[in-house]
């Protein structure tokens, strides 16, 4: 349980610098009724628990939580949620989570439910391959509403994946009229209600239902219900609930704290990612081309002409490239961002 | 005429004029093992049909990663019966029969990427794959690009007209995937290319769409050798159907079979049309189209696709850029009408681009 103490205590440090760094303007306001639900902790710690470990997660509307306790760190979501060139996606992609997957995290992206298609695919590729490992998918509870979700767990069920699905009320959202765990049950899958429940409750019935899942059990449903916890959780309170060692509590308390600290700190030393970053390849093995406005200098298409495949840059100003050397170019910039700027291939 | 041309005709009968393009026959492959029932047969020219279900096969034979996703394709075969007997060799964890939800199955196929395998998803018509459309342009495409790494998946199935089945089941989908950077997009005209292009695209590290003509599936008179050996064709590079020095025409598909029927017809008036099969749409080899407008100065693009948003626009435009100088003439298309795949007979027939529209474009340009 020091696991589960010290990641939520660094979500509740991570939670009020936030919202600290909204009021300062390093952050969007779109971080302004930013909260971390301490469950979405815990649900994570104990699908990381087992040794074997190996379990990949989608946090989503939960993120950051789970994916502290997949071993994320504050900084590297500070970077995400600030869009900083150092983030993984270079600030191509962002907001709450990210793809990591040494660590077993997948980004949530798209709406609601589609995220336990994927997951479901996942967790399919371990049953596949007969590993002992699980996926975990956070969904909002209005994912119910979907069909994309209920595509997923058709697929999930149908193929008797390990796959832990945890529903969670998500921060704004307007709660869904539908009971999630009828909805499972219509899949004759083991569903279980954990609104209210202790925190320690959560954590043994999301261990049992991984190691059920794992063991070809199939797909689990939790729902955790609307947020169990205010505004003004405490650390002091989760580690209360979560039990263990007083003295051990103290000390993961100032180290999750130092750690969030030192990444606020890191932050507003990072850069934005520069405007040809956006260049960046959307198949692996051809670039984009940048525009040709924006050459130097600028010239309209035009055909090519003898001798313009020889030259790999331009010898001087007005000197246009061909199709073919962009190409050459542009798979050079590919390797060496600073050729970005100077590329202009005549389009 | 380029060494590996088609023959001319397809489904329908053999044009009039003699001396088309003869085709080169491979070596024979070795016989097959009797586990492989209900393929080719040792020594038997493959259809389409068989050259993709070769394709599919072999490489799942060759990397233990490829598996298969669709709606009956395991027990039944897939409803045309490109996976029949692919249950009893590989077992249903590598042909995997789905619920019928194509969304929920195209997302799993992702995530099951994301974990290192190569999945291989049947749209049992590709009409079908609206319902994945926001899973593989919101999710698949993007996922390079956004830092979560490629994904190498496959999204094959049977397209176009000509079969009598109305609008649900006859589309061309090319043009719905073309405008999404994060795709590739595959449509070949040929057995052997459809075996070499399916190899390439599950080999490839990112999402493709391959589509497959059913008008070219059991088509008797494309059957062809196909080499004995393990090969595959590089995606995005176009193919020289049948050379020529009067006209382009730019096309793909089963359009192939009708352009180069055209230029059977155009060369009975001494019109020699060069065809050029792009084979690979995204990304697409417009070095190809350029180097053959270069030749011709004139250029026609050809595509079975309704004809707004069709891909004559985007050739166009390239070609605008890239070859102004040498257009002789305005560049031209013909494409089916702008309207729904009607049910009907004789409505289809006037909604799909014939032989003859495609010889009328190439005489006026030639004329131009």
């Amino acid at each position: 349980m020091d696991d589960v103490r010290y990641h939520g205590f660094q979500a509740r440090a991570l939670e009020a610098s936030v919202r600290d760094l909204v009021r300062t303007g390093a952050l969007s306001d779109g971080f302004a009724e930013f909260r971390i639900d301490p469950r979405g902790v815990v649900v994570a710690c104990a699908m990381r628990s087992p040794p074997e470990g190996g379990d990949v997660c989608c946090p989503g509307p939960l993120s950051p939580g789970p994916a502290l306790a997949f071993g994320a760190t504050p900084l590297e979501f500070l970077r995400c949620a600030a869009n900083k060139g150092t983030a993984v996606a270079s600030g191509r992609a962002g907001g709450r989570s990210w793809t990591d997957l040494r660590r077993g995290l997948l980004a949530c992206e798209g709406p609601a439910g589609g995220m336990t298609q994927v997951m479901a695919g996942v967790a399919f590729a371990f049953r596949r391959r007969g590993e002992a490992r699980a996926a975990l998918v956070f969904e909002d509870r209005t994912a119910v509403e979907t069909g994309r979700w209920h595509e997923g767990m058709s697929f999930a069920t149908a193929l008797q994946v390990p796959l832990v699905v945890v529903l969670a009320a998500a921060p704004g959202v307007q709660a869904s009229a539908l009971d999630p765990v009828a909805a499972a049950a219509n899949y004759g899958l083991e569903a279980v209600s954990l609104a209210g429940e202790p925190l320690v409750r959560v954590h043994e019935h999301v261990v049992a239902a991984r190691r059920r899942a794992v063991e070809g059990g199939g797909p689990a449903l939790l729902d955790l219900g609307p947020p169990g916890v205010g505004d003004d959780w405490s650390a002091e309170g989760f580690a209360a609930q979560i039990g263990g060692g007083e003295p051990a509590g103290p000390c993961a308390a100032r180290a999750a704290d130092a750690a969030v600290q030192n990444a606020v700190a890191r932050l507003a030393k990072e850069p934005a990612p520069r405007g040809a970053d956006a260049l960046a390849p959307v198949l692996s093995d051809a670039s984009v081309l940048p525009h040709w406005t924006r050459g130097d200098p600028a010239f309209p298409g035009r055909r090519p002409t003898q001798g313009d495949d020889d030259r790999l840059a331009p010898s001087g100003p007005g000197t246009p490239l061909s199709t073919t050397t962009h190409a050459r170019l542009s798979s050079a910039s590919a390797a060496d961002p600073r050729l970005r700027r100077t590329a202009s291939d005549g389009r | 005429m380029a060494a590996d041309a088609l023959p001319v005709d397809v489904s329908r009968p053999a044009p009039a004029a003699a001396g088309g393009p003869q085709r080169r026959e491979p070596p024979a492959r070795p016989a097959m093992p009797p586990e492989q029932a209900g393929r080719t047969r040792s020594g038997e020219p493959a259809t389409f049909l068989e050259a993709v279900s070769e394709a599919l096969w072999e490489e799942m034979e060759r990397d233990e990663r490829v598996f298969l996703m669709g709606e009956d394709i395991g027990a039944y075969g897939g409803a045309f019966k490109v996976t029949r007997g692919f249950l009893d060799r590989f077992g249903p964890l590598r042909v995997v029969d789905t619920p019928i939800a194509e969304g929920g199955f195209t997302g799993a196929a992702a995530g099951a990427a994301h974990m290192g395998l190569r999945p291989v998803v049947e749209m049992q018509f590709m009409d079908f794959i609206s319902p994945a459309y926001d899973v593989l342009t919101n999710y698949v495409a993007t996922s390079l690009y956004r830092g979560a790494g490629p994904l190498p998946l496959v999204v094959r199935g049977p397209v176009g007209g000509g079969a009598r089945a109305g609008p649900f089941h006859s589309q061309n989908v090319e043009m719905a995937f073309f405008h999404t950077p994060g795709l590739k997009i595959v449509y070949p005209s040929t057995p052997r290319d459809a075996k070499g292009l399916l190899k390439s695209a599950i080999r490839d590290d990112n999402p493709v769409i391959f589509e497959e003509h059913k008008g070219l599936y059991r088509a008797p008179r494309l059957r062809e050798l196909l080499p004995a050996e393990d090969y595959a064709i590089p995606l995005g590079k176009a193919r020289v159907a049948l050379e020529g020095d009067d006209v382009t025409i730019v096309t793909y598909g089963l359009m192939v079979h009708r352009c180069l029927e055209a230029a059977a017809a155009l060369a009975g008036e001494g019109i020699r049309a060069e065809v050029i099969d792009l084979r690979t749409l995204l990304p697409m080899d417009e070095d190809a189209v350029v180097a053959s407008v270069q030749k011709t100065s004139k250029l026609l693009i050809v595509h079975e696709d309704t004809r707004t948003g069709g891909i004559a626009g985007e050739i166009a435009i390239r070609m605008n850029e890239r070859a102004f100088e040498w257009l002789d003439g305005p560049i031209l298309r013909v494409a089916a009408i702008d309207s729904p795949v009607p049910f009907a007979a004789p409505l289809e027939d006037y909604f799909l681009p014939s032989t003859d529209d495609v010889a009328a474009a190439g005489r006026y340009l030639c004329k131009y």
